[in-house]
């Protein structure tokens, strides 16, 4: 296992033309949301070590990009600096393509008890046509703490129901979401029922289906075919819903020119059991599926069957109390020995605000065996071609775009996690936050207090 | 148990336990002798009812005689009679018995008589309490009555079973069917549950209610009481602890200001046998806990999982109610679906039938009850079982007799078969607790219950059979499902029975014979014949497939019969055999009994680890390449190369030395704010204040959450109570110490703390639209809850210091005569809250927004004590000099914001901006995920703000246990302190490291090493069982189901009911 030495870097990270801005003005600074103007400069980050995010890393790296893309992808040897206008040091500091957060609800939910922040579950049972793209708040408070620790781009997902809605991958830095929008309503969430009952242990009541689970299956089969119907054939009658299934009918890979991929949420064996039942029944090319707690059991049938994995936060308790105590930290190492195609997500409790954690949960995964640039992966590329993004995104090799970040140490530690520079298709982000200039502010009113012989 | 023996039946027990039992015991008595006036066909009419008709005295005696009589489990008369008058028997006696009176002879010889069963846990005749419908909306009032009683309707002492109890024949039927002569009887419903009643299994209200009120029940649980209060368990001890001091202040006055007779009817009920309606051993262990406190020995009606903590149950020294209703065997087909069923659901399938034999191994005095048994053969079955694996026939018939009576003192009326008492018994074709033996009777007050005939017709067997003309053979067999046969014509060849035989279906209506024979061609011959006890022949007639009598006959042919019969006895046999030598005793009693439980707790080490990087937290430093030596549960000494000859002198303990090289060590980690490891909940929060309530007495040392904590390096935690409320309840503060009990687990003299909580939650700005009426809704009412409650707790302490005194000023002679000051009522709450203002109880309180701390720092200034902890205080990075300034600590998580509206300005610079302020500075989880890695969580004090890694690490070791006082024996390395502490395979910061080995008191409690083992014992103990399970009868019906663990957090707002 290839560990980083992790970096203690105490040095305020903040520049102090923030602390000056804020006393300037002399009063609450809002929050620097400018997204980055388009690339201009020719940039060239040299030195430090560059985890390509395909499972390679380079020391010693050199990166240049130009217009948004990536030109030179290398050693700081052989890298010629004049074509380049800027050049970034990184030496000792380390290079990342930016994290994708899939199966996000951010920029859906600003405040999770404030039901007027709400915005990620609709009504109804099946809804494919409801969108997740227009309700995304490219503005939210929250997203300039995500990209502070390397998250820089997210697929954006709806909720409830059996089909929650039709997701949208985007980046992190925009002024709207049209500008966000990496790739529009990229696929289908659906989420599998139960195969069996449940009650609570501490004595609460049983959860009563309303359904059996051979009705839910059935309504679920029966929307399916209707779908593909109304795809083969020609309607006399729009049907949004129907209109809204059209691409998982669509012959080809994940990237495919009017594809969208199938998501389905479920993490019991037995569930996923059918989920693999359905892909094969209903035809389908591209299933991905989400969550996955028990994928582990199922590797070889997910395997055969091409089933992508986004496995659930590392971070969580295991399901039985008989499982092993390690179960979550350990599972991306059990799909990647299995072969199964997988990347992480953090999917859970106060998922938003957690996004910032979502370099650690990788972390996690290599302290429990995962190497190190097989979890920066899973961050990375893994994620982007579950997406159907790897022709733009994901990782650091030319032609893609300049999506990427500088930490000053590992980005996948507590301790190491330090952004310096981050770029979003070339554009340079403001590592700025809410929670960044609260801190200046008081920081210069306790320092104050205390030059002043205060406290 | 040494059962005390009473060979003279009947004497010592007439005493009784009462003067007002004997009054009531001897009034139908004397009513008995006066007239003989009985208008129904009942043995014990009442005399005083009016009689249409001619009056059935019943005068005459019954004799059973012959049989072998067990007048107790000790005292067995080998042929004996038993004499019965109107209901009562009236001698007991060896050979025969003459009498110049009237008698009526039954022949029971060749039979066994047993007293029949008492059930000391029964709800037969009561009318079940109902629940209103749940409409979401808080019940602050009481909704059930306006009548003069007391406050919750959850305490109901008035009830009195005996007065609406009308026995119900339907119900009784399986009781009876049981062996059961006599129940105890009560209301099933709520906290306080009133009294029971000893009734017989009869037919008339008058004729069976036997001692109207002979215990008292109580239980946790708050029933059809549809009030808000209480919703945890905890709330339900309090309350219940609060009614024993309501009703001894009550008991004080002749003539109360205020008339509450629910508890005139507690106190009247002081002199009762008292029941409690507990459950798990956990439960029993809660319930006994209160008795102690309030001078009440509790009998406990029992969970069935007693032989968990033997030791524990026995040294509450109540009796035990145990029921014998083992689970099924479940459905375990399935290997996905067979993952929901858990370790501990299938080793307690297994242990539970051997739960009767170890609870009376232990000594434990025992009833046996059939709560949770549907039907009287099943509930017979049962104890038969429990009796072929270690329960002796003898403990098996006490626990169903002698001690159920004697608990509830009533000895000298049921539960032996002595003069005087009821004639309550049972007559069987041998030893009760047999496989195979017959319950015939039962025979309740006189009143015979007949389930077999005392002599079953035989007919099994060969017959030649003459239908129509045609020459026949029947076969007739007996099964447990009623007799069955077949037939075919006569002279068919050995070979081909089989495939010719027509079926013949049979009943037997007493002694009518109903046959008929199904020809394939014909149709069914319709037969009626006559069977003749000790004749081979049966006759009759019949209708023919076409409508046409005729006349039958069969004879039976000897011989092939007894083949038969032996066929089956063999086959029995057989069976019997085999059930025997399957067993081959339950699997290791882990403690927990669950996942990862282990056999017994692992010893305090003597430790010496060497070659680590050793982060003392303490004035030490970091140490590299340290050295630490741990010995009786202490650290002995740390240090950079430690001589034990240097650490102990002469007396060098053998150490065990520990090669740590590349490895880190840390104190425990401390999580100042937890909710794992309590029972049904964590609010109380129906009341603006429940400072009577504790997670102290709901500590749950079963949860595996625990085990999983220190796998993290978790030692220690404050379960808190939730934040529903702006003053909640005390905290139960622990050692996660796996494997032992909740007494055990909760830290020795730990200063006791309470929970405060501010903003949205108290205020209920996030529980819907009907949270809406209780004060407070605003943060400007929650300084008044908090001013309101103390100036009253300063009162209150005012009222006992004058007290006191006055108490002290009056002379000695008055004080003798019962005279001299009333005492104030104890009131739980208050004294809570006056520990707070006497700084002998410290407050941690949940918080947010900088001006409720504010708020609160000026209460606590004004009310003259200091705020011991914020906990959450995310913004307190606000007023952090402020918090310095009062002396207040924070508790607060690292990064966790946007989840609420009032941590819309949370930042995870937080931590850092406390420090800097000179605040002493935790990082708590209130998470059992992040619990986990709170190691990683200070980790991010370095990340935002840069504190010092030494100091970070502080956050979630020294800091937290400043903040719960206990910094004097935990978190940090220091010789003398605890030896707690955590092994980790990296830097103690970072990401990558693992947790190896956790130490708490010196015992190793988590390994990485014995973790791998004990997955590999749990895999293999499941696999066993699950091989048994698919084995078992009936397995195939129960379906598996997943069970949710509860996970608590601070606004989790659990019912218990």
């Amino acid at each position: 296992m290839s560990r980083l030495a992790t970096l203690n870097l105490n040095a305020m990270k903040a520049p102090f033309l923030f602390v000056l801005l804020a006393c300037t003005l002399g009063a609450v600074a809002q929050p620097n949301l400018t997204p980055g103007a388009p690339q201009s400069d020719r940039i060239l980050i040299l030195g430090g070590t560059a985890h390509i995010g395909n499972g390679e890393a380079i020391e010693n790296a050199a990166i240049g990009f130009v217009d948004g893309f990536i030109d030179y992808v290398g050693t700081a040897r052989n890298v010629d600096q004049k074509r380049y206008d800027r050049v970034v040091q990184a030496q000792g500091m380390h290079v990342y393509p930016g994290f994708i957060a899939p199966n996000s609800t951010l920029g859906l939910m600003e405040v999770a008890a404030v039901r007027a922040s709400r915005d990620y579950q609709e009504v109804g049972t099946f809804k494919p046509n409801v969108r997740s793209i227009i309700a995304y708040n490219a503005a939210s408070d929250i997203t300039p703490t995500v990209r502070t620790n390397g998250v820089l781009m997210g697929q954006i997902t709806p909720r409830g129901g059996v089909i929650g809605g039709s997701s949208s991958v985007v980046q992190f830095d925009a002024w709207n979401w049209e500008d966000a929008v990496v790739r529009a309503d990229d696929g289908i969430h659906l989420y599998w029922p139960s195969t069996h009952h449940k009650h609570f242990e501490d004595g609460r009541a049983k959860l009563r289906k309303r359904k059996t689970y051979d009705q839910q299956l059935h309504e679920i089969t029966d929307f399916f075919e209707r779908a593909r119907a109304y795809s083969d054939g020609q309607p006399e009658q729009r049907d949004l819903r129907m209109e809204a299934m059209r691409g998982l009918f669509v012959d080809g890979a994940r990237n495919a020119q009017g594809a969208t991929t199938l998501f389905v949420h479920a993490n019991d064996a037995k569930q996923i059991a059918e989920v693999i039942r359905f892909k094969r029944t209903e035809k389908l090319d591209r299933v991905v599926l989400v969550g996955g707690l028990d994928s582990w059991m199922m590797a070889d049938p997910l395997r055969e069957n091409d089933i992508a994995v986004m496995l659930l936060r590392t971070h969580s308790v295991p399901r039985f109390a008989e499982d092993d105590i390690d179960l979550p930290y350990k599972l991306p190492k059990l799909l990647e020995d299995e072969g199964v195609e997988y990347c992480l997500q953090g999917e859970g409790r106060m998922p938003e605000m957690n996004t910032r954690n979502l370099p650690f949960y990788a972390g996690t995964a290599v302290a429990y065996g995962l190497e190190y640039e097989q979890a920066v992966r899973a961050l990375t590329l893994s994620t982007a071609k579950i997406l159907g993004i790897d022709e733009t995104c994901g990782s650091i090799e030319r032609g893609k775009d300049a999506t990427l970040f500088i930490s000053g140490g590992d980005a996948l530690d507590m301790m190491g996690n330090d952004v310096r520079h981050a770029w979003v298709q070339g554009r340079d982000v403001a590592l700025d936050n809410k929670q960044i200039q609260l801190y200046e502010k008081y920081k210069a009113k306790y320092d104050a207090q205390r030059a002043l012989g205060g406290r | 148990m040494d059962v005390p023996v009473c060979r003279c039946a009947g004497s010592q027990y007439l005493v009784g336990p009462t003067d007002s039992n004997i009054m009531t015991r001897i009034i139908p008595v004397v009513c008995a002798l006066v007239t003989l006036l009985a208008g129904t066909a009942h043995a014990q009419s009442s005399s005083t009812f009016p009689v249409n008709g001619t009056p059935d005295a019943r005068a005459e005696l019954h004799v059973y005689e012959g049989a072998i009589i067990h007048v107790t489990a000790d005292e067995v008369i080998a042929d004996g009679h038993l004499v019965v008058r109107r209901g009562r028997i009236e001698a007991v006696g060896a050979g025969a018995y003459s009498s110049a009176e009237p008698v009526v002879r039954h022949d029971v010889s060749g039979k066994e008589i047993y007293p029949s069963f008492v059930d000391v846990y029964a709800g037969w005749g009561l009318k079940k309490g109902e629940r209103s419908r749940w409409d979401g909306k808080p019940h602050y009032e009481r909704e059930d009555t306006k009548a003069a009683m007391g406050w919750n309707s959850a305490l109901h002492p008035e009830f009195d079973a005996a007065q609406v109890f009308v026995p119900d024949a339907k119900g009784a039927k399986a009781h009876r069917a049981a062996g059961f002569g006599a129940v105890v009887t009560h209301r099933q419903d709520g906290i306080v549950r009133g009294t029971a009643a000893l009734v017989a299994l009869g037919g008339e209200a008058n004729d069976v209610v036997l001692e109207p009120e002979v215990a008292a029940w109580h239980s946790f649980s708050k029933g059809s009481s549809n009030q808000s209060y209480p919703s945890s368990l905890m709330g339900s001890i309090a309350l219940l602890r609060q009614t024993y001091c309501d009703a001894e202040w009550y008991g004080q006055f002749e003539a109360p200001e205020e008339r509450n007779l629910s508890l005139e009817a507690f106190n009247a009920e002081e002199a009762l046998p008292h029941f409690f309606d507990a459950g798990s051993w956990l439960d029993v262990l809660r319930a006994d806990r209160i008795g102690d406190e309030f001078g009440v020995q509790y009998a406990f009606l029992g969970g069935g999982d007693a032989y968990r903590r033997l030791d524990e149950i026995q040294a509450t020294g109540g009796a035990m109610i145990v029921p014998v209703a083992f689970p099924t065997a479940i459905d375990v087909s399935d290997p996905y679906l067979a993952r929901l069923v858990s370790l501990s659901e299938m080793k307690h399938w297994e242990w539970a039938p051997h739960n009767p034999a170890r609870v009376a191994a232990a000594g434990i005095p025992m009833a046996l009850t059939m709560s949770g048994v549907s039907k009287g053969e099943e509930f017979l079955a049962n104890v038969r079982k429990a009796v072929t694996l270690g329960l002796t026939a003898d403990q098996a018939l006490d626990a169903l007799t002698r001690i159920p009576a004697e608990m509830i003192g009533a000895s000298d009326r049921v539960g032996q078969l002595a003069s005087g008492l009821e004639a309550n018994f049972l007559v069987t074709d041998g030893p009760i607790f047999e496989e195979g033996t017959t319950l015939h009777w039962n025979v309740v007050q006189g009143e015979r219950f007949e389930f077999e005939p005392l002599e079953r017709v035989a007919i099994a067997g060969q017959y030649s059979l003459n239908l129509d003309g045609r020459d026949l053979v029947l076969e007739l067999k007996d099964g447990d499902k009623g007799p069955s046969g077949r037939w075919w014509p006569a002279g068919t060849a050995e070979s081909d029975i089989d495939s010719l035989a027509g079926k013949a279906k049979v009943s037997l209506d007493g002694r009518d014979m109903v046959l008929r024979l199904i020809d394939d061609q014909e149709g069914a011959f319709r037969l009626v014949g006559n069977v003749y006890e000790g004749s081979r022949i049966i006759d009759g007639r019949g209708e023919r497939p076409d409508g046409a009598w005729l006349e039958w006959a069969a004879l039976r042919q000897e011989a092939s019969g007894a083949a038969v019969a032996s066929d089956e006895m063999n086959a029995a046999k057989a069976a019997g055999s085999e059930v025997e030598d399957g067993t081959v005793g339950p699997g290791p009693l882990l403690y927990p009994f669950s996942a990862y439980g282990r056999t017994q707790l692992p010893d305090q080490g003597s430790w010496h680890f060497v070659g680590a990087t050793v982060w003392t937290c303490g004035p030490e430093g970091k140490i590299e390449n340290g050295e630490v030596i741990v010995h009786k549960g202490r650290i002995a000494a740390v240090g950079q190369t430690l001589d034990p000859a240097a650490v102990f002198g002469k007396m060098v303990p053998e150490l065990t030395r520990i090669d740590a090289k590349g490895k880190h060590i840390t104190p425990g980690i401390l999580d100042e704010h937890t909710h794992i490891a309590a029972s049904r909940g964590i609010n109380e929060g129906t009341q603006a204040s429940s400072a009577e309530v504790s997670i102290g007495t709901v500590v749950n040392s079963e949860d595996v959450n625990v085990y999983r904590h220190l796998a993290g390096g978790v030692t220690a935690g404050q379960i808190l109570h939730g934040s529903a409320n702006p003053i909640g309840g005390q905290s139960g503060i622990i050692k996660f110490r796996w494997g032992q009990t909740p007494d055990e687990m909760l830290i020795e003299d730990a200063d006791p703390f309470i929970k405060f909580a501010l903003g949205e939650n108290v205020k209920q700005s996030n529980w819907g639209d009907y949270q809406t009426v209780r004060f407070p809704q605003t943060r400007m009412g929650v300084e008044q809850v908090y001013y309101d409650h103390f100036h009253r707790a300063r009162a209150y302490g005012e009222a006992w210091e004058n007290y006191a005194a006055e108490r002290k000023a009056t002379p000695r002679r008055i004080l003798r005569k019962g005279g001299g000051p009333k005492a104030p009522r104890r009131d739980l709450e208050l004294e809570t809250l006056l520990q707070i203002l006497e700084s002998e109880r410290f407050v941690t309180c949940h918080s947010y927004r900088q001006d409720e701390i504010n708020m609160l720092m000026h209460v606590a200034d004004s009310m003259g004590f200091t705020l011991n902890t914020f906990t959450h205080i995310l913004e307190g990075y606000k007023v952090a000099d402020k918090m310095a300034e009062h002396g207040a600590g924070g508790s607060s998580f690292s990064d966790w914001w946007a989840y609420k509206f009032e941590v819309k300005d949370a930042i995870p610079y937080n931590g850092a901006l406390l420090w800097e302020n000179g605040v002493v500075t935790a990082f708590n989880s209130d998470d059992r995920e992040m619990a986990r890695r709170l190691n990683q969580e200070a980790a991010k004090a370095v990340k935002y703000g840069g504190v010092p890694e030494e100091e970070a690490l502080k956050f979630v070791t020294l800091n937290p246990a400043k903040l719960l006082h206990l910094d004097d024996r935990m978190g940090s390395l220091e010789a003398g302190k605890d030896a707690d502490l955590v092994v980790w395979s990296d830097h103690p910061l970072s990401v990558y490291a693992q947790c190896e080995q956790t130490f708490v008191d010196g015992r190793r409690l988590f390994d990485l090493e014995e973790d791998q083992a004990m997955r590999a014992a749990i895999r293999t103990e499941r696999a066993r069982l699950i091989q048994m399970m698919l084995d078992a009868p009936g397995a195939d019906k129960r379906k598996p189901l997943e069970r949710i663990p509860p996970h608590y957090h601070c606004d989790t707002m659990t019912e218990e009911n």
